[in-house]
């Protein structure tokens, strides 16, 4: 059947639910639920599971189903004050909550049939690092889970006994007795029964119900009942009226019975359900998607939806490898139109060009999304960060709408999550220390994306302690990094030298940075993706690690430069000018050779010989100025062809392989040429 | 002519799923609320001659909701929708002024069994 649309629809709320669910656990640890934002939270908390489960038990995923009704429950509780919600509970949601994550994922890729949407296979792996935060399946144990969720009721919530003679005895008094059996196995028996309550008080006047009606919302309650009732109409009719209320197997009118003596009143209002009642497990999950079927197939989407169409992420993928495509034959047929010399053609090759370049925006901005869909992740992983360490952390997320090419925004997540959690566990300090030292008890940790004309820059901060410049300066001069001599780093230093594979300054192993994946991971990762990284860091008053990324990885304007035959890509971003090599400029200093432009003394690179290429006759005739944050440097090429937009075909260097390309794209005509990864130059 | 239905529910997937029974069966979805406060303006506006009401909703939940559309149209028909182990809701829901409920997961049959019931 075709139940790939309502299961997209079903992840993609659930999902929206479970970032509510993980976010209203969080408020609760901050705020007591007495507090109006804690009963807010609590509020929020079973609205969402309340919603999960609703879903899923139309999905028939029973896992699912079983844990956010558990869940339900015990928020049902305690918004009815009849549960506390002290950290042990509150750790027993999280967990919940992590198993409910899983279960959703497990649930949705076991139900399709094609192998797994991308979406669903992408939640059930957990991206990488990020992944890890989400619980796995089988490290917890849903019906465990269930049982201590369920299994909190305090000791006076034992459901009253029903079902005994003395509780189905009705008062004396005058009127008809009705005695009611509702059919084996209806769903909320109370309810069922309540609505016949209500059927017969339109009728006239109930004067009693037995049992009471806290025991026919007790767990027990088989479905028979009694009550009593003054009203004018005759029994034909009182029976007509109360079995259209559904679902009776039996009812039976007694005139002139004198039954036991009791007293009690009827509305004694309604009470907070005992717990569940048995889930109805039976046929409904299968059954509910034979039945569906037929209603499947219509116009599903309803107005609210319709602005909108879900796109399988492969088709955008596929449709952006096509435009890649078309670029590359766009930049052959000028070339060969040029060479041709023919009005009409220029003409019909110019209205190709612009219309390629069309598409092109058009696929580019429909595989933007808004940094939120990995951002929201994050109070979580801080939270369990700071939970795991003992911090108080204050967390901040900026620029949630800010949009990034989505294959660029799942990468950056592993990096994101790791300086996050570096930044909760070297950066900021213990709620003593910081006091001590005349800050908040609270450390303040702020994620914000901000768009800077063609890149996104992304950025982490803390107010902890900053890096210990003296520690690293100590290692940098000890492992021969700079002079002996040196007093001081700059920041730049700073990042290269904490940036070194295998650097640590943690005196301890932690269990969360302790894995072997250093600073220099988020680099190599960030330069791999054409970006940069920046660190800012005071002693005492925290660090904050810039990454600016360009926006889209696919198609990036470049200048184009030539070695010899060789044509290499300098990504446009780094370029600020271009000169024209003069001897006069270069001069040499210290033995190295730099230029001289303005007041400016830049040290000079020659891509030759980075290139590896053999130093014959020398044909340099042009230098580009490059630039990465706030180091600039000269380099020499042998010839400049111009600005191309390229398309980025990445290939996958070792990590650690000193390389300085991070791709290579396809030209004009046919031949290869390598991106320069220029940050790694400066 | 076919019956006009109200449906109010916070999730999209729901109101897709009961809009889907509904009309299969005939029936004529006049609108659709999220909130139980939407439900309240929607019926006064719309005067549908069944409601389907979730329980649980953001600003204003299904019972209020029940309790301002029978205060303001003591005959009007209002299905319940609930999940399992929302007995006590429904409960106060049914004193509030509704007609029926039927339970998530919903079968067709037992919605459309329902609003046959309600609307008898």
């Amino acid at each position: 059947m075709d139940a790939g649309r309502y299961r997209d629809l079903f992840l993609t709320e659930a999902r929206d639910h479970l970032v509510t669910i993980n976010q209203a656990l969080i408020a609760l640890e901050h705020a007591p639920v007495s507090s109006g934002r804690g009963r807010e939270s609590v509020d929020e908390l079973f609205r969402a599971v309340h919603t999960v489960k609703g879903m899923s038990g139309v999905m028939g995923y029973d896992a699912v189903g079983a844990l956010s009704h558990a869940m339900e429950t015990l928020l049902a509780r305690v918004r009815a004050g009849e549960q506390e919600l002290a950290e042990e509970q509150l750790s027993l949601l999280f967990d919940a909550a992590d198993a409910l994550e899983a279960s959703i994922a497990a649930a949705t890729v076991a139900a399709d049939d094609h192998g797994g949407s991308d979406d669903a296979r992408r939640t059930a792996a957990g991206t990488g690092e990020l992944g890890e935060s989400i619980a796995n399946p089988s490290a917890l144990d849903v019906s465990s889970l269930v049982e201590q969720l369920l299994g909190r009721r305090s000791a006076g919530a034992v459901a009253p006994s029903v079902g005994d003679a003395h509780g189905m005895a009705l008062p004396a008094c005058d009127g008809v007795a009705i005695h009611v059996a509702l059919e084996p196995g209806t769903i909320l028996p109370g309810a069922r029964a309540q609505l016949v309550v209500a059927r017969a008080k339109s009728l006239g006047t109930v004067t009693a119900v037995r049992p009471a009606e806290d025991a026919l919302l007790a767990d027990g309650f088989d479905g028979r009942f009694a009550l009593r009732l003054v009203t004018t109409e005759d029994d034909a009719t009182v029976e007509r009226v109360l079995r259209a209320a559904g679902f009776l197997a039996e009812v039976r009118i007694e005139r002139g019975v004198a039954p036991h003596s009791a007293t009690e009143s009827t509305d004694s209002g309604a009470h907070e359900s005992r717990g569940a009642a048995p889930h109805p497990r039976d046929a409904a999950g299968a059954d509910a998607g034979a039945r569906f079927e037929a209603a499947w197939g219509n116009d599903v989407l309803k107005a609210p939806l319709q602005r909108y169409v879900r796109i399988d992420l492969r088709r955008l993928d596929h449709l952006m490898s096509l435009v890649g495509e078309l670029l590359i034959v766009r930049g052959r047929l000028t070339q060969r139109a040029a060479a041709l010399g023919d009005p009409a053609l220029d003409e019909a090759v110019a209205d190709a060009s612009r219309l390629i370049g069309e598409v092109q925006d058009g696929v580019l901005g429909g595989r933007m999304v808004p940094v939120w869909q990995v951002f929201d992740r994050f109070p979580r992983v801080v939270r369990d960060a700071a939970h795991t360490l003992g911090k108080d952390v204050e967390f901040v997320v900026e620029g949630r709408e800010i949009e990034l090419d989505r294959a660029l925004l799942e990468q950056v997540a592993d990096p994101l999550v790791h300086l996050l959690r570096n930044a909760v566990d070297h950066g900021i300090e213990t709620p003593a220390v910081r006091l001590m030292a005349g800050k908040r008890a609270a450390g303040r940790l702020l994620v914000s994306a901000v768009r800077e004309r063609n890149a996104v820059v992304i950025r982490v901060s803390d107010d902890g302690r900053g890096v210990d410049r003296a520690r690293v300066l100590q290692r940098a001069r000890d492992e021969g990094l700079v002079d002996a001599e040196r007093e001081s780093l700059e920041d730049d230093e700073i990042l290269r030298v904490i940036s070194r594979a295998g650097f640590s300054t943690a005196e301890r192993v932690t269990e969360l940075s302790g894995r072997g994946v250093g600073i220099d991971a988020v680099l190599a990762k960030i330069r791999a993706l054409g970006g940069t990284v920046e660190l800012k860091s005071r002693e005492g008053e925290g660090t904050s690690f810039s990454l600016r990324l360009p926006v889209t990885l696919a198609v990036i304007p470049a200048l184009m430069a030539r070695i010899g035959d060789e044509s290499y890509a300098l990504p446009l971003t780094h370029v600020t000018e271009t000169l024209q090599l003069s001897r006069g400029r270069v001069r040499t200093v210290r033995g190295r050779e730099v230029i001289v432009i303005r007041e400016d003394v830049l040290p000079l690179l020659r891509l030759g010989d980075i290139v590896g290429a053999p130093r014959g006759e020398d044909r340099a005739s042009h230098v580009v100025i490059l630039q990465v944050a706030e180091r600039k440097a000269g380099l020499v090429v042998d010839q400049l062809m111009g600005r191309e937009e390229i398309v980025v075909k990445p290939f996958d260097a070792v990590r650690g392989a000193a390389t300085c390309f991070n791709g290579a794209t396809i030209m004009g005509d046919g031949s290869a040429a390598l991106i320069l990864e220029v940050s790694s130059l400066l | 002519m076919s019956h006009t239905v109200l449906i109010c529910d916070d999730a999209i997937f729901m109101r897709t799923m009961l809009s889907d029974i509904l009309q299969q069966a005939g029936f004529d979805v006049v609108g659709e609320a999220e909130t139980g406060a939407q439900a309240v303006d929607k019926y006064r506006n719309l005067k549908p001659d069944l409601v389907t009401m979730d329980i649980v909703m953001p600003d204003m939940g299904g019972i209020d909701a029940v309790r301002e559309i029978t205060r303001d149209d003591p005959a009007a028909k209002v299905l319940m929708c609930s999940a399992m182990g929302q007995q006590a809701l429904v409960v106060e829901a049914i004193q509030a002024g509704a007609k029926d409920f039927v339970v998530k997961p919903f079968q067709p049959s037992r919605v459309l069994e329902a609003v046959q019931r309600v609307l008898g």
